[in-house]
């Protein structure tokens, strides 16, 4: 479906992307990782011509981008790109961003405009929000709409630019849940992402991006468990997060904080940040401690050393239930603690589970 | 944790050292109660080797000073810093129970 060969670019004299080949096929949902500044995003942006390559070729099912008859506002609308910063138009509600682009573009009537795009509003769960302006929705309902306003020129490949690194941690999870969604409808897609749970669990490939080239690509399970190469090595040991799934009022408490110490360590975490983070764990636990004899409680914790934050999720399966709810807690001690030492903490029901989202500084 | 305890003329003074957390708070509670079965109703608490407290630990303070003053007890607490500290300030324990800057001048200050 995309066929890169020997696809280079340059800025004046620094090479950015320095001779990639790649084949991606239909259906193919491709996660692109890697450090900052290794040309993630100047390489979608070369496949959707927002920059012109320098040298190299481009084939989209058998079209070549770079022959100077190609349409490009039809390849654009074929491939459509996906933005870190929505990108909305701010004066049109957000049906009216998406019927633009089809009765424009498409030449679609504006009846019919209307209703496909309230049922694409309604795929990302935002019907009710047709009439909202952009600056009246939060930034992970931007987001879902401008997905789907993506999904509105129906595009049969979609980029996706950092989707997610504008927004709040609290909505992170509302956005990759419609991303996670198109790849289960088989939509074909180039994802640039930092989030490391979402590109092992919803890729068929990962691309991990370094030297201005891809550096190595697998399977999420070849990338994120056995890399091969040095600096994939070293980038997935930084980014690895901490996973651990307690399902018994007698689990042990040593062991789990034995492999976040581990975690600590590879992630360069100073001590004091360690301990809090030994003891907002406990305290989750805690809380959860009267779901634990029935249900099981996933936690993981995530370093982001863009945003200099750490993050715990506890997630809890079996009915709704808020552990951090003070009608369920005894008394208040371990709530104060938390809440003293972190920037976020809520509580959402989340497709069917009960999920605890702690967000601490690094500072 | 290890809990170590040594008597003093007005006092038992317990020092405790390493963590107080879900596992070991339950440790510190039943050593106080036996040491109150033994006759002993006035403890100084010595946090100077402790490094680590959850609000487990923190509960247990609170079940033993509940026990004491149903005797007519006192428990007094020394060596508050770094971490430990923290925790006793978000949850207001410096107003709760009588904190002091050392053991010495917590026994002072024992009638
Ligand atoms: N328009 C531009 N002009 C000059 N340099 C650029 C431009 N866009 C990107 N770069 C440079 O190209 C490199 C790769 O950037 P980018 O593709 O954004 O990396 P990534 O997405 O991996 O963080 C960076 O060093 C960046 O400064």
């Amino acid at each position: 479906m995309i066929k890169v060969e020997h696809l280079s670019k340059k800025f004046g004299d620094v090479t950015v992307l320095n001779d990639i080949s790649t084949t991606i096929s239909k259906g193919e949902v491709i996660s692109i990782i890697g450090p900052s500044g290794t040309g993630k995003s100047t390489f979608l942006r070369c496949l959707n011509l927002l920059e012109h390559p320098s040298s190299g070729s481009i084939i989209i099912d058998g079209v070549d981008l770079l022959d100077r008859r190609t349409n490009v506002p039809k390849i654009r609308q074929k491939m459509n790109m996906v933005f870190q910063s929505f990108n909305l138009f701010a004066h049109l509600t957000a049906l009216d961003n998406l019927t633009l682009g089809q009765i424009r573009l498409l030449g679609m009537g504006k009846d019919e405009a209307a209703r496909k795009s309230l049922d694409l509003l309604r795929l990302v769960g935002l019907a009710e929000k047709a009439d909202a302006f952009p600056d009246e929705l939060s930034g992970g309902q931007k987001q879902r709409v401008a997905i789907a306003r993506c999904l509105a020129m129906e595009p049969e490949i979609i980029l996706f630019d950092e989707p997610t690194s504008a927004l709040d941690p609290t909505m992170v999870s509302e956005v990759l849940a419609v991303i996670r969604r198109l790849a289960k409808d088989g939509m074909t897609m180039l994802i640039v992402t930092h989030e490391m749970d979402f590109a092992r669990d919803v890729s068929s490939r990962v691309f991990f991006m370094e030297e201005g080239g891809i550096y190595e690509e697998g399977t999420p399970q070849q990338i994120f468990e056995q890399p091969m190469r040095e600096k994939t090595r070293a980038f997935i040991n930084r980014v690895r997060s901490f996973h651990c799934s307690i399902s018994s009022p007698d689990y042990d408490l040593y062991a789990m904080n034995a492999e976040i110490e581990i975690f600590c360590e590879r992630q360069i975490l100073p001590k004091r940040i360690g301990q809090k983070l030994l003891l907002l764990v406990e305290e989750l636990l805690h809380l959860h401690q009267p779901l634990l004899s029935t249900e099981t409680v996933e936690f993981k914790i995530s370093h982001s050393e863009k945003h200099g934050t750490l993050e715990i999720v506890a997630e809890s399966s079996g009915d709704e239930y808020n552990p951090i709810s003070l009608t369920n807690t005894p008394d208040e001690l371990g709530l104060n603690i938390i809440t003293a030492m972190t920037e976020t903490i809520n509580y959402q029901r989340f497709e069917g589970k009960n999920r605890v989202l702690l967000v601490l500084g690094e500072k | 944790m290890d809990i170590q305890t040594s008597k003093e003329a007005k006092a038992t003074v317990v020092t405790l050292s390493g963590r107080m957390d879900a596992v070991t708070a339950p440790e510190f509670e039943t050593a106080i109660k036996q040491l109150i079965e033994d006759g002993n109703i006035v403890f100084v608490v010595d946090f100077a080797g402790l490094d680590y407290i959850s609000s487990a630990g923190l509960r247990s303070l609170l079940a033993t000073a509940k026990l004491l003053k149903a005797k007519n007890g006192q428990i007094h607490f020394a060596n508050i810093v770094g971490t430990v500290k923290e925790v006793f300030d978000i949850s207001g324990f410096g107003s709760i129970f009588q904190i002091h800057e050392s053991v010495a001048t917590a026994l002072a200050q024992i009638a």
